[in-house]
C-alpha cells in the first residue's frame, strides 16, 4: 500500500516535474526512467517479496469492492480527500493537514501517517476491530504503465492512500474537481450573482431590522470609557502626560524680516507720503470719443493760438475707428518727464493735528487718602456763646480756645474738653481776638468798637502769667509813653475789669476791625478801615506803650493785613491787591494783584513765601511770593464769599471758611526746591454750622500741634474738626 | 461721726428685718446694734432679745470701726474730681459722703493710695499745677491735706499709684512726667526758690507740707494724657505726641515706644491679659502689647463709638472685658472676643463722658460732662445718680 502511495507520490511529482524531467531527459532513454522507478520498486519489492503470501487476490478483491462503494456513497469525502492530497503535495509535511473530519469510516486507524503501518501486511482495522489488509501487490511498473496505456478510466482513476485501493472518480465527481480548480464553487447549483438585499441602508423602516432589544450599555455610560478617561486625567494630573501644546510661533518659526533694519528707514516709512494720483482718463483721451469732445475748427484753432501752459488739454482729441490705428502717442516721455517734475518739485508735507485726551488734561493729584493726617469729622462743639462768634484763636500750647462774639464776651475753652473755662464780659460786639503767639507770654488782643483790650486770661504757668505781667508793666515805671499823633490812648484797666483779667485798653480814633501779632509777641497792629483816611492801621510796641501809623497816604481800604513769621515785612490787603511792605527799609517790596472784587481774608505761609487770600467773591488764590504776583492758584471750591483762610503751622495744609456754611480743607506741600510748585489738593469739605442770617462759617483756625481745625459760625458754636 | 451703711439678715424668721441698707453710726457695738433691732421688731414681737452678730462669718466683738479695721473690711467708697475744683467721696449708693476742697483750680484727675480703715488718703491733680495727698478719717469723716505737690509747670492731667502704694507718678500738659513718694511724712522738703520771684507776698496761703519729686520723666514732646503703672518698676504713659512710652523707674530711661497715628487720650492696663487699650482722639479703642520691642503693633481694634474714646477700663478681675466712654454719650461694655460690637452700649449719660472705672466688686462708673456720676452693675444695667 505504502509503496504505491509512494508511487502515486512520484508520479505526481513527475508530472509536475514533467517539463524539468523533459529537459534533462530529452534525449535520454526511457530505461533512465526505468531505472528511477525500478530503484523504488526495489526498495518496496524487498518488503512485498518478504510479506508474499497467496492471500493476497482476495483481499484486493474485497478492499476494491469496499473501495468503489465507499466512493459512491461519498462523493464529497473523496473530493475533500482529494484537497487533502494536493495540499500535501505542496507541503511535505503531511501531520500539518491532519484533520478527524476526513476520517474514513472504514479505516479506523484515524489520521495518522500511513507508512506506519509499512512494515505490517495490514493497513487498519474496519469498524469492527478486523484488521484490514493492504492489497496484493499484483500491480508493478509495468502493470501501471499498461493500465495507463489501456485502461481509458486511468486519468480518472484516483488511489485511496488509507485503503490501498484505486478509486475511478464518476463525471459528476471530476466535474467537481474541475470546478474547483476553476476556483468556482463546488455546489453547481449556487448562484453567485445574487441580487444583495440591503438591510442596512440610510432609509427609515417602519420596523426594526432585528426584534432585538438594545443593550444596556448602549444607553448608561460605559464604565470603561470612564475608566480609560479617568487614568488620562490623572495622568495629566500626575504629569505623566503632557497636554497638546499650542505652537507659540515666538519660538522661531517666524523672524521679524525688519529687526535689524535701520530705524531711520523705518520712520520714513512711517512718515511716507503718498503722491498724488494723475487724474483718470475721460472721453478727451479716449481713442474714439463721442463727437462732442472732438475740437471744432474754431476750438482746434484757438488752441493752436494758446501758450501751451495755458491750454486746457494737453493733446488734441482724435478720432480713429478702430485701436489698431491709434499711433504712439509723440508726447509720451513730455508727459512723464512733467510728471515726474511735479512730484519732485511740488513741496507735500504731512498735517500734524493734535489728538489730546480731555482726561489727560487733568493735572495728576495725589489721593486725599494718601496725604493724611486731615480733618475728617467735627469732634466737639464748644456752646455758650449766644450771638455770633466773629473770631477764635487758639492758644500757643493748644491748650486753650478762645473766642469772641456779637454777644460782648470773649470766652476761654479747655481745647479737649469743650468746656468753658472763663468767660470775660467786654460790653460791645468782638470783632476779631488774638492770643499772643509767644509762647512765654500769655495774652489776648482783643478788638471791639474802637478799642483794642489786651487780657491776661491766667491760663497758664505761673512763670508765664509773671512774664505776660512784667511785658504789660515794663513801661509803667519808665517815661509817660510818647503819644505818637494823639490819636491812639493807651489806659491800664482798674476795677472789676482787672480781676477779669483786663489789663491794657489802647483806644482808638475808629472801630477797629482786626488785631494781629507779631511773632515776636511784642507788637501788634490793628486795621480800621476806612476809605477816606490814611489812618488805617496801627502798629503797636506793647513793651513800651507806644502806637505808630506806618502808612502815610491812603492807598484804599483796608481789608486785613499780616506780619510775616520770619523776616521784618507787612503785609496789607486792600480791596482788590495785598500790598507787602519791608518795615525795616520802610517800602513797598511787592503788590500781589488777587484777580478778585474784594478781598476778605489773608493767611501768611508759616515759610513766609507764600500767602493765601480769600475773598468775597467765593475765591481763593494763593500766591506764591518767589514765582510772580499773580495767583499761582485759584479755587473755586465755594458757593459763597470765602470768610477765612489759615495755614497750619506744622502740617501742610490751609483751610478756608465761607458763608455756604462749610470749611473745605486742602493739603499744600510747599517743597524747598524752589522750581517745584506747591502741591495743592483739596482733600475735605467739613460741614457742622448751622446757616443763621444768610452768615455760615465766620473763621476758621488750626491748632497749633494738631491736625485739627477750629471753626466758629454764625449759629453761635464753635467746632472742632479732627 | 461716721455712718456705716449695715443691711441685718438672719435665718430665724421671728426676727427678720426688712432687707435695706441702715446707717449704722461706725462706733457702735454688739449692744447698739441688739437695740437697733429690738427697735426694729417692736411692732412684731415685744420681748427684748440680746442678738449676736456675724460679720463676713465672724463675731462682732468690739465696735464695728475697730472689727472693721482689724478685720480689714473697707467699704467701697467712690472718689471723684470736678470741674468745680472739688473732689468728692461717694459710697456705691450715692451719696456723696465728703466734699474734698482746697484746689484753685480745676481738679483733673482723682487717685486713692489706701482705702483700708479708718483714715483712707487720696490723690487730688489739678489744673492749678499741684497734687495735693489728702488723708481722709472715715470715722470722723475729716479731711486733711498732708502734702502739696509742686513742680509741674502745666495742668496736671493725670496721677496713678504704683501697685504697692508708696509712690504715685503724674502726668502733665508740661510734658513731663513726675514721680512722687506716696507716703505722708511731717517734713517738708526743700524746695529751691526761684530766682526771680518779683513778690514774696504772692504765695497763697500752702495746703499741706510741700513735697518734690523723686523722679521726673521727660521725653514725650506733646502734653502726656495719661499714665499709669504696669508693676511696681513700670511706668506707662500716653500722650498728645501720638506715643504710648513705657518708663523704667528705677533708672528713669524710656524702654518702649509705641507710635499712633491719633493723640492717645487714655489708656488702661490688664494685668491679667497684659494688654494695653488706649483711647484716642478718633472713634476707635485699639489693643497694644507693650512688651513689643518694635514699637507700633495694634492686636486689634474695638471701633463701635461715634466720636472721641474719652477713657478706657479694663475689668480688675475679667481678663478679657473693658468698658470706654466716649464724647458720643455713651459708656460701653466690651469683650475682647467679641471685637465686632460691644456687649452693652449704657446710655445714661446726657452729655460727653469723660471718665470710666471699675469697683472690685464689679460695678461699672462713669462721670460726664452733665455733671453726673453713673453706676452700673453688669448683670442688670441699672443706673443710679
Amino acid at each position: 500500500m505504502k509503496k504505491a502511495g509512494g508511487k502515486t507520490a512520484l508520479k505526481r511529482s513527475k508530472e509536475e516535474d514533467e517539463e524539468q524531467n523533459q529537459i534533462f531527459n530529452f534525449n535520454r532513454k526511457p530505461a533512465d526512467e526505468d531505472k528511477d522507478d525500478d530503484l523504488s520498486d526495489s526498495e518496496d519489492s524487498v518488503y512485498s517479496g518478504l510479506e508474499d503470501s497467496g492471500s493476497d487476490s482476495e483481499e484486493e478483491e474485497g478492499s476494491d469492492d469496499d473501495e468503489e462503494e465507499g466512493s459512491d456513497d461519498n462523493d464529497d469525502k473523496m473530493k475533500e480527500k482529494k484537497e487533502g492530497e494536493v495540499s500535501e503535495e505542496k507541503k511535505k509535511h503531511e501531520y500539518e493537514h491532519d484533520s478527524s473530519d476526513e476520517e474514513d469510516i472504514r479505516n479506523t486507524v484515524g489520521n495518522i501517517p500511513m507508512e506506519w503501518y509499512k512494515d505490517f501486511p495490514h493497513i487498519g482495522y474496519n469498524l469492527d476491530g478486523k484488521k484490514i489488509y493492504k492489497p496484493i501487490r499484483n500491480k508493478d511498473e509495468l502493470d501501471d504503465f499498461l493500465d495507463k496505456m489501456e485502461n481509458p478510466e486511468y486519468w480518472r482513476t484516483v488511489h485511496d492512500k488509507q485503503t490501498g485501493s484505486d478509486v475511478v472518480l464518476s463525471d459528476d465527481q471530476v466535474e467537481l474537481v474541475n470546478r474547483l480548480q476553476r476556483g468556482q464553487f463546488g455546489d453547481v447549483n449556487f448562484n453567485e450573482c445574487e441580487p444583495m438585499v440591503e438591510f442596512f441602508s440610510s432609509d427609515v423602516m417602519i420596523h426594526p431590522v432585528t426584534n432585538r432589544p438594545a443593550d444596556k450599555r448602549s444607553f448608561i455610560p460605559s464604565l470603561t470609557e470612564k475608566e480609560k478617561v479617568s487614568k488620562l486625567v490623572h495622568a495629566i494630573k500626575m504629569g505623566w502626560i503632557k497636554p497638546r501644546r499650542v505652537e507659540d510661533d515666538g519660538r522661531g518659526r517666524y523672524y521679524n524680516l525688519w529687526a535689524s533694519e535701520d530705524s531711520s528707514i523705518l520712520a520714513r516709512h512711517k512718515m511716507h507720503l503718498p503722491a498724488p494720483k494723475i487724474p483718470l482718463p475721460g472721453h478727451h483721451e479716449s481713442y474714439n470719443p463721442p463727437p462732442e469732445y472732438l475740437f471744432t475748427d474754431e476750438e482746434r484753432a484757438l488752441w493752436e493760438q494758446q501758450d501751451p501752459a495755458d491750454r486746457k488739454l494737453p493733446f488734441v482729441p482724435r478720432k480713429y475707428s478702430s485701436l489698431r490705428q491709434v499711433p504712439a502717442f509723440s508726447q509720451f516721455i513730455h508727459e512723464r518727464f512733467e510728471r515726474c517734475l511735479d512730484l519732485y518739485l511740488c513741496p507735500r508735507q504731512r498735517k500734524m493735528r493734535v489728538n489730546v485726551n480731555p482726561e489727560d488734561l487733568i493735572p495728576q493729584l495725589p489721593k486725599p487718602k494718601d496725604l493724611q493726617p486731615f480733618p475728617t469729622t467735627r469732634s466737639l462743639v464748644y456752646r455758650g456763646h449766644s450771638g455770633l462768634v466773629r473770631s477764635i484763636s487758639v492758644s500757643p500750647s493748644g491748650q486753650w480756645l478762645a473766642s469772641g462774639s456779637d454777644d460782648g464776651s470773649v470766652r476761654f475753652w479747655e481745647v479737649c474738653s469743650s468746656r468753658c473755662m472763663k468767660t470775660v464780659q467786654v460790653g460791645g460786639a468782638v470783632k476779631s481776638v488774638a492770643w499772643n503767639p509767644n509762647p512765654s507770654v500769655c495774652l489776648l488782643a482783643v478788638a471791639l468798637d474802637s478799642v483794642v483790650l489786651i487780657l491776661s486770661p491766667s491760663l497758664a504757668d505761673k512763670q508765664v502769667i509773671l512774664s505776660s505781667e512784667r511785658l504789660l508793666s515794663a513801661q509803667q515805671e519808665g517815661e509817660e509813653p510818647a503819644e505818637g499823633n494823639g490819636s491812639v490812648v493807651w489806659s491800664e484797666a482798674e476795677g472789676e475789669e482787672l480781676n477779669q483779667g483786663l489789663r491794657l485798653k489802647i483806644q482808638h480814633p475808629k472801630a477797629v476791625h482786626q488785631v494781629v501779632w507779631h511773632a515776636k509777641g511784642d507788637y501788634l497792629a490793628s486795621v480800621m478801615p476806612d476809605n477816606t483816611s490814611h489812618l488805617q492801621v496801627y502798629i503797636h510796641q506793647l513793651s513800651r506803650r507806644r502806637s505808630q501809623n506806618p502808612f502815610s497816604r491812603n492807598k484804599g481800604l483796608v481789608q486785613c493785613i499780616s506780619f510775616h513769621p520770619i523776616r521784618p515785612y507787612f503785609f496789607v490787603a486792600t480791596q482788590r491787591s495785598i500790598r507787602i511792605y519791608n518795615l525795616v527799609k520802610q517800602e513797598m517790596t511787592k503788590k500781589l494783584q488777587t484777580n478778585s472784587k474784594w478781598i476778605s481774608s489773608m493767611a501768611v505761609h508759616p515759610g513766609g513765601d507764600h500767602v493765601i487770600c480769600g475773598s468775597y467773591d467765593c475765591k481763593l488764590s494763593w500766591f506764591d511770593l518767589d514765582l510772580s504776583t499773580k495767583p499761582y492758584k485759584m479755587l473755586r471750591h465755594h458757593k459763597k464769599a470765602v470768610r477765612g483762610v489759615a495755614y497750619h503751622r506744622l502740617y501742610p495744609l490751609f483751610a478756608s471758611a465761607s458763608d455756604d456754611g462749610s470749611v473745605i480743607v486742602c493739603h499744600g506741600t510747599v517743597y524747598n526746591d524752589l522750581l517745584q510748585n506747591p502741591l495743592i489738593v483739596p482733600v475735605k469739605v467739613l460741614r457742622g454750622h448751622v446757616m443763621t442770617h444768610d452768615l455760615g462759617v465766620l473763621d476758621v483756625t488750626f491748632h497749633p500741634t494738631q491736625p485739627w481745625v477750629f471753626s466758629s459760625g454764625a449759629d453761635a458754636t464753635i467746632c472742632l474738626f479732627t | 461721726m461716721s455712718q456705716i451703711q449695715a443691711r441685718f439678715f438672719t435665718e430665724d424668721k421671728r426676727y427678720v428685718v426688712d432687707d435695706v441698707p441702715f446707717s449704722i453710726p461706725a462706733a457702735s457695738e454688739v449692744q447698739d446694734l441688739s437695740n437697733v433691732i429690738n427697735k426694729l421688731l417692736e411692732a412684731k414681737n415685744g420681748n427684748k432679745v440680746d442678738f449676736d452678730f456675724l460679720v463676713r462669718g465672724q463675731f462682732l466683738r468690739t465696735s464695728l470701726s475697730t472689727h472693721m479695721a482689724t478685720e480689714g473690711i473697707s467699704t467701697v467708697w467712690i472718689l471723684t474730681g470736678s470741674y468745680d475744683k472739688t473732689a468728692r467721696i461717694w459710697s456705691t449708693e450715692g451719696k456723696p459722703a465728703m466734699t474734698v476742697a482746697g484746689h484753685t483750680d480745676v481738679v483733673k484727675d482723682v487717685a486713692w493710695v489706701k482705702r483700708e480703715g479708718l483714715t483712707s488718703l487720696l490723690l487730688t491733680a489739678s489744673l492749678d499745677q499741684t497734687v495735693l495727698l489728702w488723708e481722709w478719717n472715715s470715722e470722723r469723716n475729716k479731711v486733711k491735706a498732708r502734702h502739696c505737690c509742686r513742680g509741674h509747670a502745666g495742668s496736671v492731667d493725670t496721677i496713678s499709684v504704683d501697685p504697692t502704694g508708696t509712690k504715685f507718678c503724674s502726668g502733665s500738659w508740661d510734658k513731663m512726667l513726675k514721680i512722687w513718694s506716696a507716703v505722708p511724712t511731717d517734713e517738708q522738703d526743700e524746695i529751691e526758690e526761684p530766682a526771680d520771684r518779683p513778690r514774696k507776698k504772692q504765695k497763697t496761703q500752702q495746703l499741706g507740707l510741700t513735697r518734690t519729686p523723686l523722679m521726673t520723666l521727660s521725653g514725650h514732646s506733646e502734653a502726656v494724657s495719661s499714665v499709669l503703672w504696669c508693676d511696681s518698676e513700670e511706668v506707662c504713659s500716653a500722650s498728645w505726641d501720638h506715643t504710648i512710652r513705657i518708663w523704667d523707674v528705677d533708672t528713669g530711661g524710656m524702654k518702649t515706644t509705641l507710635t499712633g497715628s491719633k493723640v492717645f487720650n487714655c489708656i488702661s492696663y490688664s494685668p491679667l491679659c497684659r494688654r494695653l487699650a488706649s483711647g484716642s482722639t478718633d472713634r476707635h479703642i485699639r489693643l497694644w502689647d507693650p512688651r513689643t520691642k518694635d514699637g507700633s503693633l495694634v492686636l486689634l481694634s474695638l471701633t463701635s463709638h461715634t466720636g472721641w474714646v474719652t477713657a478706657v477700663k479694663w475689668a480688675p478681675s475679667h481678663a478679657h472685658q473693658l468698658v470706654s466712654g466716649s464724647l458720643d454719650n455713651l459708656v460701653k461694655l466690651w469683650d475682647t472676643r467679641s471685637c465686632k460690637a460691644p456687649l452693652y452700649d449704657l446710655a445714661a449719660h446726657e452729655d460727653k463722658v469723660f471718665c470710666v472705672d471699675w469697683t472690685e466688686s464689679g460695678l461699672m462708673l462713669s462721670g460726664g460732662a452733665d455733671n453726673k456720676l453713673y453706676t452700673y452693675r453688669y448683670s442688670a444695667q441699672q443706673a443710679e445718680a
